[in-house]
């Protein structure tokens, strides 16, 4: 099946989490739970801060040293962004469930020991952000994430922005950016040989995906950006998901 | 009205000329934002900004379902057990319990204090004063507690539910459309709402009914035509 | 972690007291399921099924590997279950509980030792080469009854699964990608399904009701969970303790459990029917399928 290329969410998709979503783009879906703050465990509990606590899945197999990678990554971006000095010796527990991703058809890949592709990451980040959106966890900012590649083909350089497998496979370097709402950048993420100018012109692409300043006009601007810089405005698309979540919960106004 | 006022994002900047200025009273901000001296105000939830210019407050109205306690709150919390002079007791699920002192209960001494057994419900004010043990008194029926939103349960406690908050449903099943079941509530701002009735059968009604308004965000003639359905249903 | 919230005394005198009146807490009948939704996902073999508010996914795959020395014939089949903090907070991960450890065994009993997949059909090579079938089952919310949403994700998931196609020509095994050919089925004998009845008050499963709610199952006395076809033929029937029932209510839940049966069968069989429909767009894959059959 051909991956959708438009970002998708759901908000609230699991009704017993305090806060959930299910995010879909460029064939990676995945469910998010956000529980928190609620108490932590002895040996989590910091005296000053709550725990952020990321658990990472994946569809099949088990989870090994990749997932608890990703795991710790997203741990330290995360509790970047949440006010984690408002609840002390507390927990915040998000879990990340992976229920899609984009197959390579030209290869067979070993399950049974899952391995957790480097580009899932944007997918991860964006749902958890949605997730904990949808939990009203406080949070200092809010992120948006994506992924780039940095291919050589027929002797010129060429960005790819949300690359598929069969890209990562042929790529020279893979790259993962995330940028807050105040466009600083908070996560950056390679894989790959590439030089400093290489990485400048990538950070470049990202900054354009996840930092398009939003025009007013809604409908306009998606179809404008996806000329413009080959990749969807995550900005504009985070901002109109909640406005839908936001207007559902506040009918009665 | 929803449209009037701004959506704002974590970390977004709020337009300067939408945060009240008023000189006779201090700016007061409420759920939803956060002070960054000297002078930045910054929002740390996804909502809608609200600002009340006679008060001269502004909040973050949003739903959510984890409760945070916060001073002067009505909730029904629910007895875990006893230690020595407090209660301990669960707000919400998986989270630290919180004390209720023995003697918080109006006019409690060592000898008249209620005797509480645990999963027993009470209400309670965010100060840690016992308002009293609910569906426990000994003619009175036992009834049943609800989960909501927080949302909902804010509009339920609203004075005037009915105009500001949009819920109807409550004055529905008692009035003409619900044939005048006969119910008590108490709704804790915890999201948790009890309903105690001589009828089970009213009880699962009224559970339902705020339950499903709850979920479906139903408006007012989505209410009526719920109401009218579910007691149809009960005959 | 934390531990799990225990519901309110007024709520579990309130639901034992409701079913004495005939009432459950969500007006359903004593034998009326939560509305049931199954939807498959872009890739082949994963199932997601909504019993009210508890959600499952099920995902199907395989690969090839050396088969057990004990069974050189035979290919590898193995439902994994794990409960993340997903379906609760309680729940820890690496750190398996008594609800996890229940709904692994009888997934096992119903699925796999009733024989509902062929593994003989996964042997490629006698003794060295075979498919290793695997389903992760992953609970997404718990509302209750996890037993039956489980049980019809994975029977949909391994029916809607394609493995790769393989050859084998003069001794060299060739085991195609999608790319070079169309994946093909897995060979299904039959599809089980459990029902699962709580039991409430101090008789002799007084009262028996179908697919309790989580609020339900912390109250009830016993259960009893019936895994069956829709020819009736019973797999497997589990009474983990509680009160005694009397064996006559016993066989009554076993013939409404083959109703209920009957109905998720048909579920099943339309919905894969429609996928196939959504997938088969311009008649593309039935041209595809010819030259398999060849």
């Amino acid at each position: 099946m051909t991956a959708t290329t438009a970002p998708e969410a759901a908000l609230g998709v699991l009704p017993r989490a305090d806060g959930s979503a299910k995010y879909s783009h460029a064939g990676y879906t995945v469910t998010a739970s956000v529980s928190g703050p609620i108490e932590a465990q002895r040996r989590d509990e910091h005296a000053y801060e709550a725990h952020v606590d990321v658990v990472v899945r994946p569809a099949a197999g088990v989870g090994g040293t990749r997932e608890r990678h990703l795991e710790s990554i997203l741990q330290s971006t995360l509790a970047q962004i949440i006010l984690i000095k408002n609840f002390p010796r507390s927990l915040i527990q998000i879990v990340l469930q992976v229920e899609d991703s984009p197959e390579n058809d030209y290869v067979n890949t070993k399950l049974v020991q899952a391995s957790l592709n480097f580009a899932i990451m944007p997918a991860l980040i964006q749902t958890a952000v949605l997730a904990l959106l949808s939990a009203g966890v406080p949070m200092r900012a809010t992120l948006t994430a994506t992924a780039v590649a940095m291919a050589h083909r027929d002797g010129a350089k060429k960005t790819i922005v949300d690359p598929t497998p069969r890209d990562i496979e042929t790529a020279q370097s893979v790259h993962v950016f995330a940028f807050t709402s105040r466009d600083e950048l908070l996560l950056a993420e390679s894989e790959g040989d590439f030089t400093v100018e290489e990485w400048d012109d990538v950070c470049e692409t990202a900054k354009k995906v996840c930092c398009h300043s939003a025009p007013a006009k809604e409908g306009m601007a998606m179809v404008l950006d996806d000329e413009d810089v080959g990749g969807p405005d995550m900005r504009q698309f985070l901002r109109s998901t909640m406005k839908s979540k936001v207007d559902a919960d506040l009918h009665w106004k | 009205m929803a449209t009037d006022l701004p959506l704002v994002l974590p970390g977004e900047t709020i337009d300067a000329t939408l945060i009240p200025s008023s000189q006779k009273h201090p700016l007061r901000l409420g759920p939803g934002l956060r002070h960054i001296p000297p002078s930045d105000i910054v929002p740390t939830a996804a909502g809608q900004l609200i600002t009340n210019p006679v008060k001269n407050s502004m909040w973050i109205e949003y739903n959510s379902n984890r409760y945070t306690p916060s001073q002067g709150d009505i909730i029904l919390a629910q007895i875990l057990r006893s230690t020595g002079d407090f209660y301990l007791c669960t707000l919400s699920p998986h989270t630290a319990p919180a004390t209720l002192p023995h003697l918080a209960f109006e006019s409690a001494t060592k000898k008249t204090r209620p005797v509480l057994q645990p999963g027993q419900l009470v209400a309670s004010t965010g100060k840690a004063d016992g308002l009293g043990p609910i569906g426990v008194s000994p003619g009175s029926p036992g009834g049943c507690v609800f989960d909501v939103s927080l949302g909902f349960a804010r509009r339920l406690l609203m004075a005037r539910s009915r105009e500001e908050g949009g819920v109807g449903v409550l004055e529905m099943l008692g009035g003409e459309e619900g044939g005048g079941l006969a119910f008590e509530t108490a709704v804790g701002r915890n999201g948790r709402v009890w309903v105690g009735s001589e009828s089970a059968r009213t009880v699962v009604v009224v559970g339902r009914a705020l339950q499903e308004t709850d979920r479906g965000g139903l408006g007012m003639e989505g209410q009526r035509r719920l109401v009218k359905k579910l007691v149809r249903d009960m005959r | 972690m934390p531990r799990e919230a225990e519901p309110s005394l007024n709520e579990k005198q309130f639901v034992t007291q409701a079913l004495q009146e005939n009432l459950r807490l969500d007006g359903r009948e004593f034998d009326q399921y939560r509305p049931i939704e199954l939807n498959f996902g872009d890739q082949h073999g994963v199932a997601d099924v909504t019993l009210g508010k508890t959600r499952v996914l099920a995902k199907a795959t395989a690969e090839v590997t050396v088969p057990y020395t004990d069974r050189p014939l035979d290919g590898i089949f193995t439902i994994a279950t794990e409960l993340s903090p997903m379906t609760s907070p309680s729940f820890e991960v690496n750190r398996p509980t008594e609800t996890e450890v229940l709904l692994s065994r009888l997934l096992e009993k119903t699925v796999r030792r009733s024989g509902a997949l062929d593994t003989e059909s996964l042997c490629l090579v006698a003794g060295e080469k075979c498919w290793s079938v695997r389903v992760d089952v992953h609970v997404l919310a718990h509302d209750g009854n996890l037993m039956d949403a489980a049980c019809l994700a994975v029977v949909a998931a391994l029916r809607h699964f394609r493995k790769p196609d393989t050859s084998m020509a003069g001794g060299v095994l060739t085991v195609y990608t999608p790319a070079e050919r169309e994946p093909v089925p897995l060979s299904w004998l039959h599809s089980p399904f459990c029902v699962t009845w709580s039991f409430f008050g101090e008789d002799e499963g007084e009262m028996a009701v179908l697919d309790a709610t989580w609020l339900e199952e912390q109250v009830r006395v016993g259960s009893c969970t019936v895994s069956l076809n829709k020819h009736g033929e019973i797999c497997q029937i589990a009474k983990l303790g509680g009160t005694p029932v009397d064996a006559v209510a016993l066989l009554q839940c076993t013939s409404v459990a083959l109703t209920k049966v009957k109905e998720f069968s048909d579920l099943v069989d339309r919905r894969l029917a429609e996928d196939l429909k959504r997938r088969d767009k311009g008649g593309f894959m039935a041209e595809l399928r010819a030259e398999n059959d060849r």
